[in-house]
């Protein structure tokens, strides 16, 4: 009866870990897309398909891969040339100030989902460490 | 059976009235009179701004034409690559058609240079005539943004980080070849748009 108890405690433990785990991912890819739609389908569209050759699409975009790199310019903005898939966008990006960490990291969590097909998680720890680093 | 002669042409009657109703668009803004006691109708006023080719615009170069007009600036982060992305469902619908002209006036003079609206032009593929951007005194563009099309265009000092600096409407202006203005649509609602194109092929029709 005791090692009963005790399995079920362990059983339901386990099921309750990956349950949070999952509804956390779960959590940040829904406030991820609202956060997007917020945020940056403006310019870059519902889908990713961007707008011409004025914003460049995030879908197949080789920059998502950089998530450092992801997380500095969705904070900080971003101006100047870029090359994405072989077409030049030359059209300045607005900084997000009013973003918090967890914001950011449930928008790049988003962002891989969507554009990249990951299942990797942003986590907040990590949005601070890039934000230290941005050049 | 008279009683149903009479129902028969008041249907046909209603029938035909909104018929009518559907066919022709409303010519909006404030109607003035004249020395003579004649009603006026709300006219866009003459107007000269500067296109992303460097050349003078003026009313007279859209003479004969129907045009639609709207107000954005080009470093806009909210309403205006939606504006921009429905706009281009007008211009690539109405391509060919030499009736139709568009214009849309930056809110941002000082930023937005013909150098800069040119540009701009060129990533959306915009080329030729038929949609120009223009540029020229901020105050005039203002002027006519609120007296004549009737939507807002200010500066925005207070939540500029959200807006970007300014507030403008995103509205779509649709003017005939009277310069009278016949509709004013959301440039960020598909379905609005989709009304536009409708009434811009009505008016070509009314206007041939």
């Amino acid at each position: 009866m005791k090692n009963i108890t005790i399995y079920c405690c362990l059983l339901f433990a386990a099921m309750a870990c990956t349950d949070s785990e999952e509804m956390e991912y779960e959590i940040y890819l829904v406030n991820g897309e609202s956060l997007y739609k917020q945020n940056c389908a403006n310019c870059h569209g519902e889908k990713g398909e961007g707008l011409r050759n004025l914003y460049p699409p995030l879908k197949d975009n080789e920059h998502l891969k950089n998530t450092e790199h992801v997380i500095c310019i969705i904070k900080n903005g971003a101006s100047g040339e870029v090359s994405v898939n072989g077409q030049v966008y030359d059209q300045a990006m607005p900084a997000n100030p009013k973003l918090f960490n967890l914001d950011i990291a449930q928008l790049a969590t988003y962002l891989n989902k969507e554009f990249l097909e990951s299942d990797v998680k942003v986590e907040t720890s990590e949005v601070l460490k890039a934000l230290n680093n941005c050049k | 059976m008279s009683k149903k002669i009479w129902l028969f042409g008041f249907v046909l009657f209603s029938i035909i009235s909104c018929q009518i109703k559907e066919a022709s668009l409303p010519v909006l803004g404030r109607t003035t009179l004249d020395e003579n006691g004649k009603e006026v109708p709300h006219e866009v006023p003459s107007f000269s701004f500067t296109n992303q080719y460097g050349e003078t615009v003026t009313n007279a170069d859209l003479d004969g034409k129907i045009y639609v007009t709207d107000f954005f600036f080009t470093s806009c982060p909210t309403i205006c690559p939606v504006m921009k992305s429905q706009m281009l469902r007008v211009y690539e619908h109405f391509m060919e058609n030499e009736s139709l002209a568009i214009l849309s006036h930056t809110i941002d003079p000082y930023h937005d240079s013909v150098t800069v609206l040119a540009d701009y032009a060129a990533a959306l593929g915009v080329t030729g005539r038929q949609w120009q951007f223009v540029t020229g005194n901020q105050d005039e563009i203002y002027e006519i943004a609120e007296k004549s099309y009737m939507v807002p265009a200010a500066e925005d000092t207070l939540t500029a980080m959200e807006t970007g600096g300014f507030v403008h409407s995103g509205a779509f202006i649709l003017v005939d070849r009277e310069r009278h203005i016949r509709g004013i649509y959301d440039g960020t609602e598909e379905k609005q748009v989709n009304q536009l194109i409708k009434d811009i092929e009505l008016l070509l029709k009314e206007e041939d």
